[in-house]
């Protein structure tokens, strides 16, 4: 397949027709020596805390290509996503208490549930232009987050709900039978983080990439190109839904015990503000947001300093970014750099792409 | 299933608490026909106001100073918020508006919990002088605070009505919720318009957040939430209509309290202004095709 | 041909089009009219993102008001926005090769379907290089073989000259002209500078108040007094 397409905004780089240029077979190098570093020299370079920590950086990054997907490729904003992602940690837990399945084959289960739940979602609330659709998530996620207090996640228990409220001794959520120490899981939750990643990209690579790209640019010029707007804003919502609903699933077996106050609804607002700083339209952007998300407020703790003073960093970096630099952290840093070398160069620059959604034309 | 006598009580807190709901609702949607704003950080701003009125009364000062903080506070931080952030994304997708006020929102509450913490378990309350007087109706007792609820509901929604019919200042504000650009060109002060809108709502926020900490808590993620039942009620008036909004308040209000005393639904009130907004939003979708792109000719 | 009978657009308590009844003839039409004329809401109802209250359009024997909007790309409509909408973050082989893609007009002959149509546009650059990389002119241009690319069956372009500085825009005009002989299509131009009209265009019509004031030839509707009056706005229309 001729494809040139890069979802790299301000990029300039030019492939061969057919044969991939210096600039992927570089990008490659580099993600496969990271991966190979995470999974073999960092679980014994790092105390058990910080194990525990990166497991969870595995999780959000997760979480954060989701989002960021959503925010970035196709311009919807979602504010449920904590309530997807709890979702994915109920289903897990409950098929893995109530049944023997393979540990893959539940994460794909959740991720298929989480998959249904958006799509449903989905359906009506595509029609809503981009606030409103921003906020029926936030509604939905708010309900959710109640039904979610009142029946809890399962324990053990029977019933559809799987929880028993009397129950003393809580078995805790198995792991898979190859990853059962915490180092271990952390190589399985880097190794599925890495596929989730793999998927997102073999889909921005290809066809749904370039009709995201489209629409986002302006709905009714993609649909004037004939492509079907409203299924490949459902197959994003579905994808993002999917990936979600496997980081729920990741997660519950890293934590081993699930608690509804383990998902609050500031958590939404949280993870949209670092997604937002760390950059919605590359896919570092969602690994910087993860390690803000987790390995920051791990130091912090460490440090004995407030984790509240994260979220006021957040709250000022989403206000920043939305007022100055729209395509966030990631953007930013190499395109001034790139500015500066053309300057110094002499030649004209590219012009400088501001705007979240298609609205924003200046 | 209860009785008549069992609901009387929370139809008196459903109406009081719709009041407040409408108050704030009414807040929102004039913030936003002059902005293009909507104001997420709302509760957030009320409820640091009332946690600042806590601290006042707690310090052993005067409580009506109190009241006066917390009201200079929710005004000066959200007119603040509108003067700095306002013009950088005056020409902005209503989307990226409020996503922004969510920064703003972040940055309350990470302050309220360092400087409130609860983490030690302390409860704080509010309690107005208003509390302890009422009188009875029948069978159900209501409390002078409760009274200030409804009535402040009603009366802000008229003043506002009346404020946005009848003076200049207010007619200037529904000229810009058509065409911001046009109205500049009219020679209204656009900058001074917003700057009235930005205030009245956050002296509205700052009413809200004490009369919500006295009738429902005074915690600090509670009232920052508590925002969204009075979004539910501004969406359903679809951010334009304030009578609409007060109905919508006033309804929400009394179906979220009176599931209370219903033992199989109880748990699930607070479900109310979601599901109620969720459906106004879905309900007023139907008729759309696709956004119209600004060029026509 | 393009037959269109009764079609009447309210938005709110404006009728933007009111009892439009016009006929295109195959070739290149013009379409002008002074501002708010309804022109764009012409051309959103034949993309399909305006209902009419009423009304009816044949194309070439077909219904097009029944086709869903995305599937009158596969149809063969193909359309360019007052603002450019080109996409900057690709190619500008993938900007044309996607209407080719999602038009469906096969598989095999993409490579060489798109490759003709940016070479008809005139489109001297590297089909690789990012349309964001390129100047203003360039990028009407890569809108220019988005309309043409595949095998389009009636072809609107709104504006397409919107801020091009002269020399440009007679290049425009050039290819305009040629496109109904190298693709059949029926072709409708809305733009304001007459100059650009009467370049490519055999017959012109004019819309004033969504009404149909005038058609034919594009020299005598030029030359109309209705016309005139209608773009100065003096004070009766008879």
């Amino acid at each position: 397949m001729l494809d040139t397409a890069d979802a790299r905004t301000g990029g300039r780089r030019q492939f061969r027709l057919r044969r991939p240029g210096p600039g992927t077979l570089v990008r490659a190098a580099v993600v496969t020596g990271l991966l190979l570093i995470l999974l073999f020299a960092a679980p014994a370079l790092l105390s058990a805390y910080y194990v525990d920590s990166m497991t969870q950086v595995a999780v959000y990054a997760m979480l954060a290509i989701g989002l960021g997907l959503l925010v970035g490729r196709v311009g919807l904003v979602s504010l449920g996503q904590i309530a997807v992602f709890a979702i994915g940690a109920w289903v897990t837990a409950r098929l893995l208490f109530a049944t023997s399945q393979p540990y893959p084959l539940v994460l794909l289960e959740a991720g298929a549930s989480t998959m249904a739940v958006g799509t449903l979602v989905g359906l009506p609330a595509l029609r809503l232009r981009g606030l409103y659709l921003a906020l029926i998530t936030l509604m939905l996620a708010g309900a959710f987050s109640i039904v979610l207090a009142t029946t809890n996640f399962p324990n053990g228990g029977h019933g559809f709900l799987g929880y028993n409220g009397s129950s003393v001794h809580i078995p805790p959520i198995r792991r898979p039978s190859i990853a059962t120490t915490d180092p271990a899981y952390f190589r399985y939750a880097v190794v599925v983080a890495a596929l989730m990643f793999a998927l997102v990209y073999a889909h921005i690579r290809t066809r749904p990439g370039r009709a995201w790209i489209a629409i986002r640019q302006s709905e009714p010029a993609a649909i004037a190109a004939g492509i079907n707007t409203t299924l490949y804003k459902l197959w994003a919502f579905a994808l993002a839904s999917f990936i979600t609903g496997v980081a729920g699933g990741i997660y519950a077996g890293a934590v081993h015990f699930l608690y509804s106050i383990d998902f609050p609804a500031q958590d939404s607002i949280i993870l949209l503000a670092v997604v937002l700083m760390g950059g919605v339209y590359s896919m570092w952007g969602a690994i910087v947001a993860a390690f803000l998300l987790q390995l920051l407020p791990a130091l912090l703790n460490d440090w004995g300093v407030s984790a509240d003073w994260l979220t006021i960093l957040f709250g000022v970096g989403v206000l920043q970014v939305l007022t100055t630099a729209p395509a966030g952290l990631v953007d930013q840093v190499p395109k001034d750099l790139a500015r500066l070398g053309r300057l110094i160069l002499r030649s004209t620059g590219p012009r400088h792409r501001q705007g979240v959604s298609e609205h924003d034309r200046g | 299933m209860p009785s008549w006598q069992d609901f009387q009580p929370f139809i008196v807190t459903g109406l009081a608490l719709g009041g407040v709901y409408a108050l704030s609702g009414v807040g929102l949607v004039v913030l936003y026909r002059a902005t293009g704003v909507v104001y997420l950080a709302f509760g957030a701003v009320g409820a640091m106001g009332a946690l600042i009125a806590w601290s006042v009364t707690n310090a052993h000062v005067q409580a009506w100073v109190g009241w006066l903080a917390c009201l200079l506070f929710s005004g000066v931080v959200t007119l603040g918020y509108g003067m700095l952030f306002g013009p950088a994304l005056s020409k902005r997708d209503p989307l990226v508006k409020a996503t922004a006020t969510l920064g703003l929102l972040l940055v309350l509450f990470g302050l309220m919990d360092l400087l409130w913490t609860t983490s030690g378990g302390q409860s704080r309350a509010i309690t107005l002088p208003t509390d302890n007087s009422g009188f009875i109706i029948g069978q159900i007792q209501v409390t002078w605070t409760q009274v200030i609820g409804l009535a402040a509901g009603f009366a802000i929604t008229a003043v506002t009505g009346a404020f946005l019919r009848y003076t200049k200042l207010g007619t200037a504000m529904r000229a810009m919720a058509n065409d911001r650009e046009i109205t500049a060109t009219l020679g209204v002060p656009v900058r001074r318009v917003e700057a009235a809108a930005w205030l009245g709502c956050g002296l509205l926020a700052g009413l809200a957040g004490l009369l919500l900490a006295d009738m429902v808590a005074l915690d600090a993620t509670t009232l920052t939430f508590l925002v969204i039942s009075s979004l539910a009620a501004a969406l359903i008036g679809r951010l334009r209509s304030i009578t609409l909004t007060l109905a919508a308040a006033i309804v929400i209000g009394l179906v979220q309290n009176l599931l209370v005393p219903i033992p199989s639904l109880s748990n699930y009130n607070d479900m109310t202004p979601f599901v109620l907004a969720a459906t106004a939003l879905l309900v007023l979708s139907r008729r759309r095709v696709i956004a119209r792109s600004r060029e026509e000719t | 041909m393009i037959e269109v009978k009764d079609l009447t657009v309210r938005f709110g308590g404006v009728t933007s089009l009111d009892s439009m009844n016009v006929t295109f003839e195959p070739g290149t039409c013009g379409l002008i009219g002074p501002n708010g004329a309804g022109k764009t809401t012409f051309f959103n109802v034949l993309s399909g993102f305006v209902r009419p209250a009423s009304g009816s359009v044949r194309a070439f024997g077909d219904d097009l008001l029944s086709v869903v909007h995305f599937r009158r790309a596969r149809w063969g409509l193909r359309r360019t926005f007052q603002t450019e909408q080109a996409i900057e973050d690709l190619s500008v082989y993938d900007n044309v090769a996607i209407v080719h893609e999602h038009a469906r007009q096969g598989g095999t002959a993409r490579r060489r379907d798109v490759l003709d149509a940016i070479s008809f546009a005139g489109l001297d650059v590297d089909p690789r290089a990012k349309v964001g990389t390129l100047g203003a002119g360039q990028r009407r241009l890569v809108e220019l073989a988005r309309a043409v690319v595949g095998r389009p069956k009636l072809v609107l372009l709104d504006e397409p000259a919107a801020g091009l500085p002269d020399e440009e825009t007679r290049n425009l005009a050039d290819v305009i002209g040629r496109i109904p002989s190298r693709t059949g299509a029926l072709t409708i131009l809305v733009d304001h500078d007459m100059s650009l009209v009467s370049a490519c265009c055999q017959t012109t019509a004019v819309l004033d108040f969504g009404r149909l004031i005038a058609s034919g030839p594009t020299a005598e509707v030029l030359r109309d007094e209705q016309v005139t009056r209608a773009y100065l706005g003096t004070a009766d229309v008879t």
